[in-house]
């Protein structure tokens, strides 16, 4: 019997290094990448767990067929896995994240509430604020220890809100000082006869935050959902954050009903995952822990496809959520009249939007989505950051690999870059292609573009580009986001950025991780700040008039 | 709900939080970002200085930052590695690589909870390069030392004793330097610096405001030990600091614990900084004469809104901020406008020491008026302290943050955002202090009245 991949034995997740081989450092095309990945041999390493397959495909993280990474010696910060455990466990509306930790890892729970806040109107459902507790953890605490610190807090929250289960999240602080969350929860658990569940995301432990999505789903997965599923063949899961709900019109033509998971659901919601036909998602980055877990302990397929974005990735989405919900017979005719329903207004956009460059720099895999749906609206991208790689996802579905079927469908990119929102390896990455406008979502990246004269399309709800309405409401979205490019200008006219010129004249943005020795060059050519306000040392040309979408931003 | 719920239990103060005002202690990368030229280098795990941009600057009026602030800020970016083998190889390198990417004037190395923990000798590190002359401090922050108050006190003072160092000049007189409010954690910081240096000035000071975008930077903090004097302006953050500068410099400080909003307060505070610097009140007098006329100039205008309007105006407020806003708009609205203060939270958890002398301030904050203060922390608990309040049947006026929302809908009070966090206004260039601040304040609180909230 095959090995399984998700293991639910234990209450801590494995990181995605080590399951997936993910990577955060890397330059190159994205053809090259998708060479280097070996989706299908790793997909099939991971999913026989021995034997011969193993021997000629490679496990996730396996040390054989690790990818090489860029280790370069400094580092600007960036998002944790506690965090986006906050951001999907704190984001329920009938149970409670306790954060056993100093305040300080609760310091984004203003940003937390507000998208869940606007998700929960995005979902109609009732608008509520987030219930996060904190331990509150002093230097006390890391010296004799904060079980009773957890134990009280936990109880607080149980008699304050009456929670159906609640998670308790670790932090670099209480990992350090060996808190023993296992023990505690099932203490808690016994005392309060609700789910109590340990989620292991200190940030320390993975060296991307994206592992933080797996964390939530494991506890998930091993302590709510129903054990004793009673099949709703109507029923799919849609893991996903906070969009608005595209889904339901686009499957109501397969008689589906959606249950969003893991933002805005209620603990009875989570729990009928394992009941439901099929699990897709709209981010194999996010929903790959997830889908998987369900599909081998549960018998709930996961959809074998790349992503519903852009026409040949929903084309393809499409098909297969029809073949695992036995409604082949129906989906071509639903998928050409789609196609002719769009394509008016797409040729149009097409025109409008002709010989514009744009640039995607979001997570992993909706990276790869982002660029279909404008390369649909006819924009050219050869430049991309995303800000990890997994070279194969959990599963190992062949469909599902989405930058084989990214550089398939719609070409390769000459410059891919795998870099964890480093902004100042940004202006020299910008500058190789040039881009008109960047799609983002995590911040850190947008404000130095901005100050190089290109806006940013924040794709704040994620499921904005989905479907084929997608593409034209992004085209839509794009003229107005092209426009901004007046603001983008006069910043670049008169603000500065905070890069040194030596480091600005670096050609490769990664010759740190190959060169680190240049750092050791007399350092002569550095501007300290204030030396020269008016510096910026990207100038404009005298000619360049940033009015529309047609112009091209040239740099000195 | 389960049947055992009491309110005992529900409303025990405890060591809980929800709903969090503060940061921890690493959040004092951002009054390094605060100082121009300065660069943060956060020796913390991933995620630390990320979520302190929240806190601070992105949920706090989207104010933003600048220079090596938010995606910019040089990071360690703690690892498994770093926990199990120590992390100051990686941080040197860091230290190494900033000090030629970003260009700076000052670098302060920010330690979190993981290298205190583990026990890296970051001042070992950092050492190398102060003997090699490169202008580089470190600061002990871990977040569970506390909050980012007590973050922006550690840096200031490692800065002072690292980077200003010794000093046995003159003194210039006249010339001060202003300890005031948490730069970004104060959601209107830039424009009440600008305000209060604009006051100063007036009178005739000279100022080394340290912080916002009319600081020096570094060259600035070089000159601290020129100054006549130390002026502290807040009920208790800075006096630590003074107290440092008195005894490393043997520098007098003055203490007005009161932050002045409005003509009066801010005349007074002006006279009591004069005469303590002994400079001739000359100048000062003319400023405060020209400003009290701008000023009534304007009341007069607001006193027809003020003494006829039909429709009701609040008459009792509550507030939920730091110490330092809530006794400033506390005096104000009490002493200068008649606004009954009903219920005064204090949030940012001023150490006990400074508790009593915090208290005694709002004992006659105006005459005939005492009002009692509360010090809670957990949004829990003070949303239910709103509630309870005690608003006599009128519209309840509540200042607050973000958090306050929800109670404020409840009590169908309205909601005038003066704390941390506030994600329902963009803040650039704003004061509620002084003499052009306080108009921007009555404007809001007025404007929600008339506007009913909404």
């Amino acid at each position: 019997m095959a090995r399984k991949k998700i293991n639910l034995k234990i209450s801590s997740v494995d990181t995605r290094e080590m399951r997936l081989g993910t990577i955060t450092s890397w330059d190159g095309s994205a053809s090259e990448l998708v060479d280097a990945s070996r989706y299908e041999a790793r997909g099939r390493g991971r999913v026989t767990g021995g034997g011969e397959a193993d021997r000629e495909g490679c496990h996730g993280g396996g040390k054989v067929c690790r990818l090489r990474e860029l280790k370069m010696p400094f580092n600007q910060q960036t998002m944790c896995s506690h965090a986006i455990v906050a951001c999907q466990l704190g984001n329920l509306t009938d149970c409670i994240l306790v954060e056993h930790a100093p305040i300080g890892c609760s310091a984004s729970n203003a940003r937390f509430n507000q998208g869940f806040k606007i998700g929960l109107a995005r979902r109609g459902k009732p608008i509520q604020s987030i219930q996060i507790f904190s331990t509150n953890l002093k230097e006390n605490d890391m010296v004799f220890g904060a079980s009773d610190r957890l134990r009280q807090t936990v109880r607080d929250a149980n008699e304050r809100f009456g929670p159906k289960a609640i998670f308790i999240s670790m932090s670099c602080s209480t990992a350090i000082i060996g808190e023993d969350l296992d023990s505690l929860a099932q203490e808690l658990e016994t005392e309060l006869k609700i789910p109590v569940v340990p989620v292991y995301c200190e940030g320390f432990r993975s060296k991307h935050w994206s592992t933080g999505f797996d964390a939530s789903q494991h506890g998930i997965v091993r302590q709510i959902v129903n054990k004793n599923p009673k099949k709703q063949n109507d029923l799919i899961n849609i893991v996903a954050l906070w969009g608005t709900d595209y889904f339901t019109p686009m499957l109501a033509p397969l008689g589906l009903r959606v249950n969003y998971m893991v933002d805005m659901a209620s603990f009875s919601e989570l729990r009928q995952a394992s009941e439901a036909a099929a699990t897709a998602t709209f981010c194999h980055t996010l929903g790959s822990y997830m889908a998987t877990a369900l599909e081998e302990y549960y018998g709930v397929p996961q959809i074998d496809a790349p992503q519903p974005f852009g026409i040949a990735g929903t084309d393809d989405w499409l098909r297969a959520v029809a073949k695992a919900v036995g409604k082949e017979d129906i989906i071509d005719d639903y998928i050409e009249s789609e196609h002719r329903r769009i394509s008016p207004r797409l040729e149009e956009l097409r025109k409008i939007l002709k010989g514009v460059k744009g640039f995607v720099s979001t997570g992993s895999s909706y990276a790869h989505a982002m660029i279909s749906v404008i390369r649909d609206l006819g924009i050219e991208v050869e430049g991309s950051i995303v800000f990890h790689h997994d070279p194969v996802y959990d599963a190992g579905h062949e469909n599902q690999d989405t930058l084989g079927h990214l550089v398939r469908n719609s070409g390769d990119l000459a410059h891919f870059t795998v870099s964890q929102t480093q902004q100042f390896q940004f202006h020299g990455l910008l500058k190789r292609v040039n881009p008109d406008f960047i799609i983002i979502r995590h911040n850190g990246l947008a404000p130095l573009a901005a100050k190089l004269g290109i806006p940013s399309f924040p794709m704040g709800d994620e499921h904005f580009p989905l479907g084929y309405d997608g593409i034209i409401r992004t085209g839509e979205a794009l003229i107005g986001i092209l426009a901004k490019k007046k603001f983008n200008a006069v910043l670049k006219r008169h603000v500065e950025i905070p890069y040194t010129d030596w480091w600005l004249s670096q050609e490769d943005q990664f010759i740190l991780a190959k060169h680190p020795e240049i750092l050791d060059e007399p350092d002569e050519t550095k501007t300290p700040l204030g030396a020269d306000r008016s510096a910026n040392p990207i100038q404009m040309d005298p000619d360049d008039n940033l009015s529309a979408p047609e112009e091209k931003l040239r740099y000195a | 709900m389960p049947d055992i719920l009491t309110d005992a239990n529900r409303f025990r103060r405890t060591n809980t939080i929800v709903h969090p005002r503060y940061g921890c202690a690493i959040g004092a990368v951002y009054s390094v970002v605060a100082i121009p030229g300065g660069v943060p280098i956060a020796n913390c795990g991933p995620g630390c200085a990320d979520k302190q941009f929240f806190m601070m600057c992105g949920e706090n009026g989207y104010q933003g930052t600048n220079g090596a602030g938010a995606g910019a800020m040089p990071s360690a970016n703690v690892g498994e590695n770093e926990i199990v083998f120590g992390g100051t190889k990686k941080l040197d390198a860091l230290i190494k690589s900033a000090l030629r990417i970003m260009k700076g004037d000052i670098f302060v190395v920010v330690t979190g909870c993981s290298g205190e923990l583990v026990g890296d000798d970051v001042g070992s590190v950092v050492r190398g390069y102060q003997r090699a002359g490169k202008p580089v401090v470190f600061a002990d922050a871990a977040g569970f030392k506390g909050n980012n108050i007590t973050g922006h006190e550690i840096v200031m003072k490692e800065i002072i004793d690292q980077f200003v160092g010794d000093y046995k000049g003159r003194k210039r007189k006249g010339l001060l330097n202003l300890f005031f409010e948490v730069p970004y954690f104060n959601t209107n910081w830039r424009g009440d610096f600008i305000e209060l240096k604009r006051v100063l000035e007036g009178a005739g000071l000279e100022v080394n405001a340290l912080f916002g975008p009319e600081s020096r930077g570094a060259a600035e903090w070089k000159d601290i030990p020129k100054a006549q004097f130390n002026l502290v302006v807040s009920p208790w953050v800075g006096i630590d600091t003074a107290e440092h500068l008195k005894a490393k410099y043997n520098q007098p400080y003055l203490h007005v614990p009161i932050v002045p909003v409005g003509e009066e307060a801010t005349t007074e505070f002006i006279r009591q900084v004069v005469e303590f610097a002994g400079i001739n009140p000359k100048r000062s007098e003319e400023f405060i004469k020209k400003e009290a006329k701008l000023y009534y100039y304007f009341l007069e205008h607001f006193t027809e809104f003020f003494s006829e309007f039909w429709f009701g105006l609040p008459s009792r407020f509550a507030i939920a901020s730091d110490a330092s806003t809530n006794l400033a708009l506390t005096k104000f609205l009490a002493d200068q406008m008649g606004v009954i203060p009903v219920k005064q939270i204090i949030t940012d958890n001023p150490p006990e020491r400074f508790r009593d002398g915090i208290r005694r301030l709002y004992e006659n904050i105006t005459e005939g008026v005492s009002a009692e203060v509360d010090f809670i922390e957990d949004g829990y608990i003070i949303e239910h302290e709103i509630k309870n309040a005690d608003f006599a049947g009128t519209v309840p006026l509540i200042l607050g943050s973000t958090w306050e929302m929800d109670v404020a809908a409840e009590l169908g009070g309205l909601l005038v955002r003066v704390g941390t966090p506030n994600t329902e206004e963009v803040v650039m260039n704003r004061s509620f202090i002084g003499y052009r601040g306080a108009p921007t304040f009555m404007e809001r609180v007025y404007s929600a009245a008339v506007s009913g909230g909404s």
